[in-house]
């Protein structure tokens, strides 16, 4: 336990003393890391507390993203109402889907979030009025907020890297509770918690608000830190790229999430510089990840913690 | 130990950190290509930096006396990524000019980048029209081409040739709406009646049902590219329409690529661009053998397009004896290169070409099907016959603006 206290101090005094020793090219990686970090959080919280594997958590990304867009570039609305508005309709849109999809599970689950997320990428190519169709909306400024100017690396590495923080501390605080509790039950056992009297479609709805949330803020400080949003964004390559990353980092702890997402950035960056065909290594690579490490970076990075200094909490809550 | 082993670790992570910041630049020209390399598009791409590596070569791997050095990245046809790769190429590979995009989405997210970054842009092929109008900015010029400005030149022609009724099948989007507002505004002020618009959603394949009730016209036309174009011709000729009507295309419709795809009743059909497969000059000749011996394939618009925008960075490079930023731009911006393979290449105020544009006719040669230049029409700007005032006046093109019926009060303006 002492030693995953210093593990986490380290790390919180690594994120700190990044952006001042990061070069300005590092620093454009890591904000990439940080917002995705916030969408992969989201599809490894449905994964991994209620086994739900959802394609859409890059489209709530999207429709954030969109949604500061539209408003702030065609309307000229103020960031505040521009933020307002962006964060109610993910969540309204979450709400109203999550009301059709999560009647459902498994695989029936998984076709409903890649119907449901078609569907919108199918309208932010053809509502053209709204969304200039396939050349998107550029020229979102990054805005200046709390007198931070979001468009510094280094001013928008502070906002983000503390909503993330924040986000993977809520989550942590919400996995360990007693809502957390109910989340696995019903994963676990789901016509027993039914009969137990607990509300299994509440608690779903709840946590698929939560991470379409997280999903949601990510895609608009991604918007930002790119000024652009086009139908790429809603792509399904998109929302494969974000399983695969939690895949990879692994699903059994948070920790998961930002290894994986580093593993995927890191490689991104590193093979399209040296080569073209970078998309056949970077899927050879994840083959193998997957294969000799199935449970993912944060499973193996664990198991070989437990060898050298006995258990610790995760590795036996996930036994 | 345990707590050394930790700093340990924190004194590697750092020491990384600073490994990979590049060490100071010599004395060399940086140029970072940007381009779609991989996926559906990856001939466009691929075949831009052909351009650029052969216009390297040909200089002798210098620009002045500054030793040429290409940084080539993909961007995957993602403008997202592309943003980030564009970023990455400032920051880490320290550029001092991106030459590339090629896609139209791609160049328009390069322009925000561009305005705050402040490096230099040679955009190659990228068309949206935004990128030298409405969304100008000092240190971003275009080697290529503006949606409508072909199309200015195509409408005149067409209208001239006496067919007066047009039906038009295109993809429902901002390029596609850009080329036929510049075929409507001159086809309709040159004794042009109508032309008839039926838009289709993206990633159409099956078009019996607006086959079916195709209006009567004089002629058709297909405003799109891709897949979506190929298997538009495709119906057509299953309709039994191919050789009823002359088969008009937008500028990219009848592209190298896609033409052995749809075979060869595409003989005949006419479309127009600033470039053609076949000129007849000793400028064109020489670049097409060149490539042809360097990569064993007949060079596409987009190659042209690479070694365009690469020769506009070496010239500049070489006037101002230097790689000055400020100097730079401003040489880039006064680009004027008589001896283009595609003809004559001078640059407006808004750092848009001005150039010839071809009626390009699919003809078989020696075999291979390729679009060849049967008429040329000198010095058209993006603007077409305009003035860029008149031309800005104007609300962007759209779905429906310019108006199809050259009855419309619009016409009857200027």
């Amino acid at each position: 336990m002492k030693g995953q206290s210093i593990a986490l101090l380290a790390l919180g005094a690594g994120l700190v003393v990044f952006p001042f020793v990061a070069s300005d090219y590092l620093m454009v990686l890591a904000l990439r890391v940080l917002m995705y970090s916030l969408i992969v959080l989201s599809f490894s919280l449905l994964v991994s507390q209620l086994g739900l594997v959802s394609l859409l958590q890059t489209t709530f990304a999207g429709l954030g993203g969109y949604a500061v867009a539209i408003l702030a570039v065609l309307y000229g609305w103020s960031l505040p109402a521009t933020l307002f508005a962006s964060v109610g309709l993910v969540l309204a849109t979450a709400l109203l889907f999550g009301l059709v999809s999560l009647r459902a599970s498994g695989i029936g689950f998984m076709m409903l979030s890649i119907a449901l997320g078609q569907m919108v990428w199918a309208l932010s190519f053809q509502w053209i009025d709204l969304t200039k169709g396939m050349d998107g909306i550029t020229g979102v400024a990054a805005p200046i907020v709390a007198g931070l100017e979001l468009g510094d690396s280094r001013q928008m590495y502070l906002v983000a890297g503390t909503i993330v923080v924040a986000a993977f501390a809520a989550s942590h605080v919400l996995v360990s509770s007693h809502f957390g509790l109910l989340l696995r039950g019903i994963q676990d056992n789901e016509p027993r918690m039914r009969a137990l009297a607990h509300p299994v479609l509440r608690a779903r709805l709840v946590l698929f608000l939560i991470a379409s949330l997280f999903a949601g803020i990510g895609g608009i400080l991604l918007t930002w830190e790119t000024r652009v949003i086009t139908p790429v964004s809603l792509d399904l390559s998109r929302a494969v790229w974000v399983l695969t990353a939690a895949v990879v980092g692994g699903t059994g702890s948070l920790l998961g999430v930002p290894l994986g997402v580093i593993l995927m950035v890191t490689l991104e960056a590193v093979l399209s510089q040296y080569t073209d065909r970078h998309l056949m290594i970077f899927g050879a690579v994840l083959v193998f990840s997957i294969l000799l490490l199935p449970n993912g970076i944060a499973a193996f990075a664990a198991d070989l913690w437990a060898r050298r200094h006995g258990p610790t909490r995760a590795t036996v809550a996930q036994k | 130990m345990r707590r050394y082993l930790r700093f340990r670790t924190l004194g590697l992570f750092c020491a990384a950190a600073f490994m990979i910041t590049p060490t100071q630049a010599q004395e060399e020209l940086r140029v970072g290509v940007i381009g779609n390399l991989s996926g559906v598009f990856a001939s466009s791409g691929t075949t831009m930096v052909n351009g650029v590596r052969m216009a390297v070569d040909e200089a002798g791997g210098k620009a002045g006396n500054l030793p040429i050095r290409l940084f080539a990245v993909d961007d995957e046809g993602n403008p997202e990524l592309a943003v980030t790769r564009l970023k990455a190429m400032d920051t880490r590979d320290k550029v001092d000019v991106i030459v590339g995009p090629v896609s139209g989405n791609i160049g328009m997210a390069a322009v925000d980048w561009a305005k705050e970054s402040g490096v230099p842009v040679v955009v190659a092929y990228s068309a949206p029209e935004d990128i030298t109008m409405r969304k100008a900015v000092k240190n971003v010029v275009r080697a290529g081409w503006s949606g409508a400005q072909p199309m200015f030149a195509f409408g005149e022609y067409v209208a001239k040739k006496g067919w007066k009724r047009i039906v038009m099948v295109g993809q429902d989007y901002v390029f596609p709406y850009n080329q036929i507002g510049g075929f409507l505004k001159t086809f309709c002020r040159n004794g042009g009646e109508e032309v008839i618009k039926v838009w289709h959603p993206l990633n159409t394949t099956d078009f019996s049902s607006i086959l079916a009730v195709l209006p009567q016209a004089d002629a058709i036309m297909y405003n799109g590219a891709g897949g979506d174009a190929v298997a538009f011709y495709k119906q057509l000729e299953e309709f039994g329409l191919r050789k009823t009507k002359p088969l008009l295309g937008g500028s990219n419709f009848f592209a190298v690529g896609s033409l052995p795809a749809m075979g060869k009743g595409t003989v005949g059909g006419l479309s127009a661009l600033q470039y053609s497969d076949s000129l007849d000059t000793p400028q064109f000749k020489k670049f097409r053998d060149a490539y042809v011996k360097k990569y064993n394939e007949p060079p596409m618009a987009t190659a042209e397009h690479g070694y365009v925008a690469m020769n506009m960075v070496i010239n500049a490079v070489q006037t101002v004896g230097g790689k000055d930023r400020a100097k730079l731009i401003e040489q880039l911006r006064k680009t004027n290169m008589p001896d283009a393979p595609r003809g004559p290449v001078r640059l407006d105020d808004y750092g848009n070409p001005i150039q010839n544009i071809y009626i390009n006719e699919v003809r078989e040669v020696g075999g291979k099907l390729l679009n060849v230049a049967i008429a040329k029409i000198e010095n058209v700007s993006q603007f077409g016959p305009y003035d860029a005032k008149t031309y800005l006046a104007d609300p962007p093109d759209s779905r429906d603006f310019p108006p199809g019926k050259c009855s419309d009060p619009y016409y009857k303006k200027k």
